[in-house]
Parts: structure tokens; sequence; C-alpha cells
């Protein structure tokens, strides 16, 4: 509930109808004002308290979205770690949760991974077989959501997002392609489909009030390969054709864009999804298209600088 | 004390600007669509496509105006069949014509992947379908410009699947002419319902039969009046 996208689902969700109360924990405060949530600030190593919390409450539904993308908000190991834990600890509290009925978690189309062979545009049904870190880590929490989603008889939805970019959403994708300079792939330059985090939020609202039971992708309509985003967002294309990824990935890092594997994939491969089941299942239709979400990025302020404050009385 | 260096952000905006405006004039930034084949990169492509085959096209009015549906051609080694048949009925029918068969290594898969190819693969071909697209599937290529060859079950059963109809396109070009020419023929309808694998083993065998009585339909590629066919016309 913490993070840009934490804070917009719980906005989202005091709004709906259905939701008589609502508990969020995170490791950072909620970034919106929320009027009926209850914030609990816990690390994902806390898992007694978490534990504590989650049964307490005994929610009828419980949303994971506590992944950490690797470089987003932090390095690989910490990501990793993160959000190994935090999976155990709330799918595994939601698990002793009587009144449970459905669980919905965050996953993404790195699940599906890149490898010779892979589907274009994957459906739901296509093999899950990551080639990435953050697709490995993306898989354990589905894997995990599955294996208790039966074990305890609860409906287990999934969602597979395309990359979040938003506003305040960190996003290697987004600060990379943010860069002056940004690399491509010369050889490929695959297309690839992202999601608008306010599009995502939604998506989890829907997943949440359907009790959805199967995994589905979100996914922004249209595609854009990153050439033509470089082009979009007015930045200086650099083209690179292979090994000199490497030197440039780490010349990113030390300007403070690292660009982790998952990127490096979808520019070399791309990313895109079959987006369909989401508007059968859901009736859920985003509302930005990819081209439009990358513009949305181009178009937000790098700083935003707060006037000067003065005291009216 | 210390001192903030800021970025020439300006600077290099415009330095962006010189670089890529030229860029962005010559080629649209939102080109791709959702499986990533660029229209404007084919429009680009078609002159030269011209240089190499003049094809005329005949029974686009069988396509669907909406929705998915397999096209399967037949094929003669080293043609490009899938290619050339695939742009023409583009070009003809007003919709994008999917072809399969991209290899899924760069930067020819990349590149296929642009001008509208798709992977060998059953569950490639059935998404597609259900996503209302045109795929254009090639039967195995055979070393004769009339003889249809065996047409691939595994991805008419993709579009058994997909509740997708099947049309033959019969295409014949000559190695060294331009003269290209395809043909779409009446939907293949199955003579029997199946509830199993068996419905797309017949429909794809049917598909075949199909082909090969359109082919035979055609004429050679060189046709006209031989000089020895004045003497028997007197």
């Amino acid at each position: 509930m913490g993070g840009e996208l934490g804070s917009l689902v719980a906005a989202q969700l005091e709004a709906e109808p259905w939701v008589g109360s609502l508990v969020g924990i995170d490791v950072d405060p909620p970034r919106r004002r929320l009027r009926m949530a209850e914030f609990h600030l816990l690390q994902p190593s806390q898992r007694e308290r978490i534990v504590d919390v989650v049964t307490k409450f005994n929610p009828h539904v419980v949303i994971n979205i506590s992944v950490w993308e690797p470089d987003a908000r932090a390095p690989l190991d910490h990501a990793r770690t993160f959000t190994a834990d935090a999976t155990t600890a709330i799918i595994g509290a939601a698990a002793e949760c009587p009144a449970l009925e459905s669980m919905v978690v965050r996953s993404g189309l790195e699940v599906y991974g890149r490898g010779r062979g892979s589907l274009t545009r994957p459906t739901e049904d296509s093999p899950l077989r990551p080639t990435s870190e953050y697709g490995h880590m993306l898989a354990n929490i589905e894997r995990t959501a599955r294996e208790v989603g039966r074990r305890v008889g609860i409906s287990v939805g999934k969602l597979r997002l395309a990359p979040v970019l938003g506003k305040h959403v960190p996003s290697p994708l987004g600060r990379i392609l943010r860069q002056p300079v940004v690399p491509f792939s010369a050889l490929a330059d695959a297309p690839f489909a992202v999601i608008e985090d306010g599009d995502a939020a939604r998506a989890f609202v829907r997943a949440a009030a359907h009790r959805l039971d199967e995994p589905v992708n979100i996914v922004a309509p249209g595609a854009i390969t990153a050439l033509q985003a470089i082009l979009r967002g007015k930045r200086i294309p650099l083209p690179l054709f292979g090994p000199e990824w490497w030197v440039a990935a780490r010349l990113s890092h030390v300007l403070g864009a690292p660009i982790p594997d998952h990127v490096v994939e979808l520019m070399h491969r791309g990313r895109l999804g079959d987006g369909n089941k989401a508007r059968e299942l859901l009736g859920f239709t985003p509302r930005l298209t990819t081209p439009e979400v990358v513009d949305h990025l181009f178009a937000w302020e790098s700083v935003v600088r707060v006037g000067e404050v003065r005291e009216v009385a | 004390m210390a001192q903030i260096l800021e970025f020439p952000k300006s600077a290099v905006t415009r330095a962006g600007n010189v670089i890529a405006e030229p860029l962005r004039s010559l080629w649209p930034t939102h080109s791709v669509d959702d499986y990533g084949r660029d229209p404007h990169l084919i429009a680009a492509l078609g002159p030269l496509a011209r240089l190499r085959w003049d094809v005329s096209v005949g029974g686009t009015h069988h396509l669907p105006t909406r929705g998915g549906a397999l096209l399967v051609c037949n094929a003669r080694q080293w043609a490009l069949s899938n290619l050339w048949v695939s742009w023409a009925l583009s070009e003809a029918a007003g919709r994008p014509v999917r072809f399969v068969g991209r290899p899924d290594v760069a930067p020819l898969g990349a590149m296929m992947r642009r001008i509208g190819g798709l992977l060998d693969d059953p569950k490639e071909v059935e998404g597609a379908l259900r996503n209302h697209q045109l795929v254009l599937v090639c039967a195995e290529p055979t070393s004769h410009p009339r003889h249809a060859g065996a047409v691939p079950h595994l991805l008419v059963g993709a579009a058994v699947v997909a509740g997708a109809p099947v049309f033959p396109v019969a295409s014949m070009s000559s190695s060294l002419g331009r003269a290209a020419r395809a043909e779409v023929g009446p939907q293949v309808r199955p003579r029997r319902k199946r509830r199993g694998p068996l419905a797309e083993v017949e429909l794809a065998e049917q598909t075949q039969h199909h082909l090969q009585r359109i082919l035979d339909g055609f004429g050679g590629m060189q046709s006209g009046v031989a000089p020895i066919d004045w003497l028997a016309e007197g």
C-alpha cells in the first residue's frame, strides 16, 4: 500500500461499494490520502507481525502487490530477498484466515520468458518458461499462491502485468527511456507493450471484485519499439549490436539507470502479451494505449518543484 | 561548499532533436501493431517487391471482411510464396495478412516480424486467429509449381480450435519472370463433423485437394499460342 501502485489500488478500493474495511502493509507509508484504510508499516522480514496483522483482520480478499522489480527500488539481491520474504509472509498469513475467499497476486509478462521459439504474443495458456531473474521471481509468487489456493480452497487470480509505467512508479525501463542517450538493439529493435499504473490498479480492483481464479494478462493495446519510443521522447538513440551492451549497461548503472536482465531481454526479444482475456473475464479495457503511456512517460516532469510556502494566517 | 552540478539537459535535448528529427520525419513513431508488424515498412518495401513480383490476385471476395481466417497456400521451393502472397492479399483485401514461418533469430527473425511474420507454432497461429487476424500458412513446398504439397494439420488444428474458417489460396510464380498469381478459393468446409483430432487431419487433406483443384484450373505461367499451334490452326 506504500508503493505507487499499492496506493492507487487502495484509493480505488476505498471507492468500491463492496469494500467494508481495508488494511494495508508496506515498507513505505501510503502516497495518497486514504480515508478508510488502516496502514501498518512493516518490513517483509517481520513475518510474525505480518501474520498477526493479517490474521487479526481476517480478510475476505487479499491482494498481494509486494513485488520488488530488480533495479526499480532495490538491486537484484535485495529485490529477490524482499519479494520472497513478502510472498511467504503475506500469502502464508492469508492461508491462516478462515474468512478468506479470494486472493489476487501480482505477476508479469516476464513469466513467459523470451527463449528461442517463445510466442510473439503469449496468451495465458502459454507455458511459463521465465528467462530472467524477475521472471523467476514472479513465477515463484504464482506457484506459491497456486499451492496455497489449492490447499485452502480459495480462488487465486494472477495478474500478469506488462511493464508498469507511471508518474511516480520506479521502473528501470522508464528510467532508461528517460535518459538523454538511450541504447537500443540495432539488430532486433523488438516491439513491446506496457501498462499505465492507473490502469494496472483498476485491473487489481476488478480482479478482486470478480474473485478472479485464473491468470490474466494486463496489457495496454498497441506496441512500440525502443527506437520508436526514443524518437517520440526526442532522446538520442544509441544503436548497439551485441557485446557493447555490457559496457552500456555498466555505464548506465553508474549514471543512475541500471539495466536489469529483463529489460535487456525486452529490448532484444520484445515483450508483448495477449490481453483479450482481461476484457472477457473482467470487462477491463486499459484507458491508455502503449504509445500513449510512453508519451506520458516523456511528458512527466523529472523534478516537481514546489513553490514557496507562505503562511496566510 | 558543495555545489550541485546540473546535467546540461537542454543541450542534450537540442542534440536529440537534431538527430531524431530527420528520423522522425522519415519514419512514423507509432507504426507497429500488436504483433510487431510495421505497415509503413511494408509500404516502403513495396516498390522493391513489385520489381520482383507482378501479382494478380483473384477471389478476395471469399475472404471475411472481419474476423479471423486461416489461409493455406501451396508453395514452390525457394519461391517465398508466403511472403508475396501475404503482401498481395493484404493489399487486395485491405486487411493485414500475417504469414507463418519466421525464424526466431535476429536479425532475420526480427526483420520478418516487422513485415508480418509469425512463428511456425500452432499456439501462435491460434492466438492470432482468436484475435481476428488473417493468417497465411504454406503447404509443404514442392518442386513442381502446379502441385500442392501436404497441408500441415497441426496449423489447421489451430483454426479448428479457434473456430476460424479455412480458405485455400492457390499461388503460382515464375522462377525467372515477374508474373505471379494468387487465387483465393471458397471456404473449405469439413465433410464430417469430428470431435477429436481427425477434424484437423481431414480438413488439412480437404484443403490440399481444393488447392490442387484450383491449381489444375490455372493455365501455365507462360500461356499463349506456341508457333507450332499456328500450323494446327491451318
